[in-house]
């Protein structure tokens, strides 16, 4: 295969307020290769993609497009320039067409004299849906008449037609089905084969091997190598991924301890309609248990279910004592806690000072006097100071706004409310998203410390590595039920997760 | 990211400046529109002071109710209707009983706050095209109830009219409202869901019960300033109560308010607002403006009020 | 039923608001057979729903983008007014009146989108402000006497009149929606305003320009307002409120069938039930006062049949 260079990555930093989400990463990319790009969560992949579609803007650093420095200003700069996205989430917009979806921002070259010929639009949009094999879909209807995988094609379509330079299709494939992955796999190939270049992000690391050619690693916001695909193992992509300096104490290093029998928490039956379906299980004294999956396998609802904050639940969850957990009030003035994927919206105030953060659940004991309802604030800020400083935020002092932290503080801000709580059993949902290495690592601690205080832990993640090393017990969910339950052990690999999850 | 460019000392220093001007340029703002007003008329203001402050104790006791609901995030519009109704109900009891009364306004101001927080809370409908509808809706009903005459409040009603007497009750409410709203839970849960609704219920905050609740308490607020409106008037006409609902929101606007609610607000907004807009629109016509001037010089004012005390860190996309 | 989910959008959303045509049709004409209903009627009630159906056809491109605009009485009297003026003290005569209204309520329009955008607070609050100023404006520009149209310049509030200029109005809406990038930008806006900014698409600007477009209707509203009303007063005290809820009203019409593809249409039949319902209850001999109260418990139940309950959705 003949080499020449594509795109160049020159340098690129970016920070988001004081966190470094890239430092000086360059590298090149080919032409005619499907180049993945993988690393941990917040290890900055999909900052840089943004930055290269014009989503985020440009803070230091150049990229070379076929020997020409750019700067897309936003996604139709970038699609001018010959660059297009697939992103994870819907990228189609509500309330418009298909054929209006497909040519968003495109759309002066049906327009003569300020009036748009929407027929000749239509018309153009449904050949191009018939070329791509897609007879199902219609240019001139509602895009919210399809589902969510016939709206991803309709996104492979609006990335693809213009046959642009580079293509990057970012976590798109745990969305999908069987069918919708083979058919982007067979866009990605004809992409290829035209001479062109896809950036391929996944978690999925076979998936990686399988279809990339070339795979570069990112660790941190730090540029790490790159390799090409054929010379090089799932292993070696892990080590490269988490990194060699902190395989040591990173994870929990006990293997084959006994775990109390002493049920803490029993569920029973518990479904959610359209999200879960009678999900069972104990979690024990001491224990951490983890559920893995895809994202949309329902296992972030079974977090809620526990916490009282799934709608129109059914089922039981039951604590030791025979009481039923229905509310989040209930649930936490029964030492249970939660933290949520969506830090920013779910777990904390986000205009809101630190102090409050922390002191909000705890509210009840913080008065002046026992009886009365009037709170103490010295003892609010002593409280918020002293939960803050054991969980050792980085902050200016309580009064300080939580968003103005960093991902990994407002963690910790969210960590510091439950302790100074003192739960018995905790909720993590993916406690470590879009968190460095560093604070990562505390976390870990931290789990192992509550384990062995007699707290138990629900973990759930999507990241398979952290459960495998973290947990007592792993629960696989799909489709929203339970489709496995493995014991912690050493032997323990990612493959034999993945083929309970798909 | 416009603020990268800036040291973090600097950009502490910056945070507390705009901290500052917001605490402060109300109550300069006051004290500024006081001695300007009474050095443009020579004095007539203080020496009519009781005249001019005969306003504030409605506007300073119901825009309280709406200060709760401002800083949970909602809006109410249909304040001036809560207060007609309420006043009718007053008026019309205090024929039996004065206490009667009293407690017949503010259940009737109760009543609409639970329609308002039904419909907020249950049907999920924005706040301000509730309790617009619901303005429209009593408005109408207040119309039709005094089509005939107005509604007649027993002669003991006018009796009670001191400055004393309402003062009293005007401070009494207040004091109540600020013990509440700042030594006890109940003020820290509504910033709190004003700035983070999701993350309040998460943390054990029961949101929707607290938002009912407030909308219920702001009407039965409201009624309460029914009842002192009707001991000055002794009756009500079809326009009880118009207007409040605008001169509410201008006086929390001008008291410092950000218009998103969020911990931003302080309880001096309403207190400190409702002086403000009191001073400064009977400064105005002692000043001998007509209506439609000063309505102008109120709509400059109300959007540069708003404009300044924005709190738009906490609304990312402003609709 | 599973016939009924075969149907196309369209169809389906016909059906459902056709349906609710003949019943309140059929309600009211059962409870009082004589004074209701009649063909006649029924022209009579369509041509004055037409005057509210203009302004909400217009206000639709600012609701589609999440925007909300409480001016919208404001700017009918003090376009009505100008419109006014132009034509009787000015002697212009009919373009005086039509192209005074229409261009007022266009720069209305403009000062609300250009504050909305450039002071960065919710549109609601922006154009609640302003409306204060725009009552006083009219006050000052009628000079506290009422506005009336003198009888030979009041064509455009009878037929054939009114039809025209409200199908004319119809037809530049349905243009701009189908068939130019201004309406697909305002539904991507609205839709996600993040992904709208990142596709190149100028929001500011779009959302100044629907404020424009939504102002210019309101200008023809005046104009059918007026000339069906034959006057006008100029009122103070945020009491032109009262005119936002009819045309608000046919908006939410709008905003529900959209998904189906048909919200002009179903803004105009919307308008239409509405203003049956109305006439249903002055014939029942319903007191004057309290058509406010229909008017306010129309428009919460037409909207809270018209909003989807999404549980733990966040609204303020």
């Amino acid at each position: 295969m003949t080499e020449e260079i594509r795109l160049q990555v020159k340098d690129i930093s970016k920070t988001f307020g004081i966190t470094k989400a890239l430092q000086h990463v360059s590298f090149n990319i080919n032409k005619g290769e499907v180049h993945a790009l993988i690393g941990e969560n917040g290890s900055g992949k999909s900052t840089l993609t943004n930055m290269l579609t014009g989503i985020y803007s440009m803070e230091s650093g150049t990229f070379v497009l076929d020997g020409e420095e750019i700067h897309p200003k936003n996604q139709v700069d970038a699609n001018n320039m010959g660059i297009s996205i697939i992103v994870q989430e819907l990228g189609t917009l509500s309330g418009l067409t298909v054929a209006e979806n497909i040519f968003l921002g495109h759309e002066d070259r049906f327009i003569t004299m300020g009036i748009r010929n929407t027929v000749k639009m239509n018309a153009e949009a449904n050949r191009l849906l018939k070329a791509y094999g897609f007879d199902n879909i219609q240019a001139h209807k509602m895009v919210d008449e399809y589902n969510f995988e016939d709206r991803k094609l309709i996104e492979i379509v609006k990335a693809t037609y213009f046959h642009p330079k580079i293509v990057v299709i970012d976590e798109t494939t745990t969305a999908l089905s069987q069918e919708g992955r083979e058919e982007l796999y067979k866009h990605m190939n004809r992409i290829r084969e035209e001479g062109n270049t896809v950036i391929f992000i996944s978690h999925d690391l076979p998936e990686i091997l399988d279809k990339s050619d070339t795979i570069t690693i990112l660790r941190d916001g730090v540029y790490i190598d790159t390799v090409k695909s054929k010379d090089v193992s799932e292993e070696d992509l892990k080590r490269l991924m988490v990194g060699r300096e902190v395989t040591g104490k990173y994870y929990r290093a006990d293997y084959g301890e006994k775990v109390s029998d002493e049920v803490v928490l029993s569920v029973r039956n518990v479904s959610v309609p359209g999200l879960i379906h009678d999900v069972s299980f104990d979690l024990h004294k001491g224990e951490i248990l983890g559920f893995g999956g895809l994202s949309e396998s329902g296992m972030h609802e079974v977090g809620k279910a526990i916490f009282g904050a799934s709608y129109d639940r059914s089922g039981s969850v039951t604590l030791a004592d025979g009481t039923e957990i229905v509310s989040i009030p209930q649930a936490i003035k029964h030492s249970i806690a939660y933290t949520s994927k969506d830090r920013d919206n779910e777990s904390i105030v986000i205009n809101q000072a630190i102090r409050d953060n922390i002191a909000l659940p705890s509210l009840d004991k913080l008065t002046r006097w026992t009886k009365l309802p009037f709170i103490n604030w010295r003892a609010i800020k002593e409280f918020a100071a002293k939960y803050a400083k054991e969980m050792s935020v980085k902050m200016q002092g309580t009064e300080q706004f939580v968003s103005e932290l960093s991902g990994g503080n407002k963690q910790k801000v969210v960590l510091a409310r439950w302790i100074g709580k003192d739960s018995d059993i905790v909720v993590l949902d993916s406690p470590t998203r879009g968190i460095d290495i560093k604070v990562k690592q505390d976390i870990y601690q931290l789990m192992d410390r509550m384990r062995k205080n007699g707290k138990s832990i629900i973990m759930i993640s999507e990241e398979l590595m952290e459960l495998i090393g973290m947990c007592d017990r792993i629960i696989i969910m799909k489709e929203g039920t339970v489709s496995g339950e493995i014991p912690r052990s050493r032997e323990l690999n990612e493959h034999s997760l993945i083929d309970m999850m798909v | 990211m416009t603020d990268t460019g800036l040291t973090k000392e600097q950009q502490v220093l910056k945070a507390h400046k705009a901290k500052l001007i917001r605490s402060l340029l109300p109550i300069a703002g006051l004290i500024l529109v006081f001695i300007l007003f009474n050095v443009l008329t020579n004095g007539r203001m203080i020496s009519h002071m009781h005249l001019a402050m005969s306003q504030v104790y409605v506007i300073m006791i119901a825009s309280m109710g709406v200060f709760f609901i401002m800083t949970m995030g909602g809006l109410d519009f249909s304040q001036g209707s809560i207060l007609g109704i309420s006043a009718i109900v007053v008026c019309y009891l205090s024929n039996y009983s004065i206490p009667l009364a009293v407690v017949g306004g503010m259940v009737a101001g109760a009543a609409i706050g639970a329609v308002n927080g039904y419909f907020y809370v249950r049907r999920k409908i924005k706040s301000f095209i509730v309790t617009i509808c619901t303005m429209f809706l009593f408005r109408g009903l207040i119309k039709y109830l005094t089509t005939e005459a107005p509604v007649a409040g027993s002669p003991y009603l006018v009796m009670m009219d001191s400055t004393q007497f309402k003062v009293i009750c005007t401070a009494i409410v207040i004091v109540i409202g600020y013990v509440c709203f700042v030594h006890t839970k109940f003020g820290t849960y509504l910033k709190a869901i004003g700035a983070g609704e999701k993350a309040a219920m998460f943390s054990g905050i029961r949101t929707d019960r607290i938002k009912f609740m407030v909308y219920v308490l702001s009407g039965a607020i409201t009624g309460f300033a029914a009842f002192i409106s009707a001991i000055k008037v002794g009756s009500v006409t079809s326009s009880g109560g118009n207007q409040l609902e605008t001169q509410i929101l201008i006086a929390l606007v001008l008291g410092g308010m950000p218009i998103s609610g969020g911990a931003m607000a302080r309880f001096g907004n309403c207190v400190v607002g409702s002086l403000l807009y009191v001073i400064l629109s009977s400064g105005l016509t002692m000043m001998g403006f007509s209506t439609q001037t000063m309505q102008l010089i109120q709509g400059v004012v109300f959007l540069l009020f708003v404009f300044i005390f924005a709190d738009r860190k906490a609304i990312q996309v402003i609709k | 039923m599973t016939a009924f989910k075969n149907l196309s959008g369209a169809t389906k959303g016909y059906i459902v608001l056709i349906a609710l045509v003949i019943l309140s049709w059929l309600i009211f004409k059962v409870l009082t057979p004589h004074n209701f209903g009649s063909p006649e009627h029924l022209l009579s009630y369509f041509q004055a729903s037409l005057i509210a159906t203009v302004g909400a056809i217009g206000f639709y491109f600012v609701m589609d983008m999440g925007l909300f605009d409480f001016s919208i009485g404001a700017n009918i009297i003090l376009s009505s007014i100008v419109g006014c003026q132009l034509a009787t003290q000015f002697g212009l005569g009919y373009p005086g009146l039509v192209i005074g209204a229409v261009a007022t309520g266009a720069l209305v329009g403009l000062c609300n989108g250009f504050f909305y955008v450039r002071l960065r607070i919710p549109s609601m609050i922006v154009t609640a402000g302003l409306a204060l100023i725009y009552e006083s404006l009219a006050n000052y520009i009628a000079g506290g006497m009422e506005q009336t149209l003198p009888s030979d310049l009041r064509g455009l509030g009878q037929m054939p009149g009114n039809i025209i200029l409200a199908f004319v109005t119809f037809i530049i809406a349905w243009m701009v929606l189908n068939y130019t990038k201004f309406g697909t930008y305002t539904y991507a806006i609205g839709s996600d305003e993040f992904v709208a900014k990142n596709m190149g698409i100028n929001v500011n600007k779009f959302k100044v320009l629907a404020f424009i477009l939504s102002g210019a209707f309101f200008g023809a509203m005046a104009v059918l307002t007026i000339s069906y009303g034959s006057s006008m007063v100029a009122v103070t005290g945020m009491s032109s409120m009262s005119r936002n809820f009819i045309p608000t009203m046919g908006c939410f019409f709008g905003l529900a069938f959209m998904k189906y593809g048909i919200p002009l249409q179903a803004i105009i039949l919307g308008e239409f039930i509405v203003n049956i319902i109305f006439f249903g209850f002055i014939s029942l001999g319903a007191p004057t006062a309290i058509q406010d109260v229909i008017t306010g418990l129309a428009l919460l139940i037409i909207i809270t049949f018209t909003t989807k309950v999404n549980k733990g959705e966040i609204v303020k």
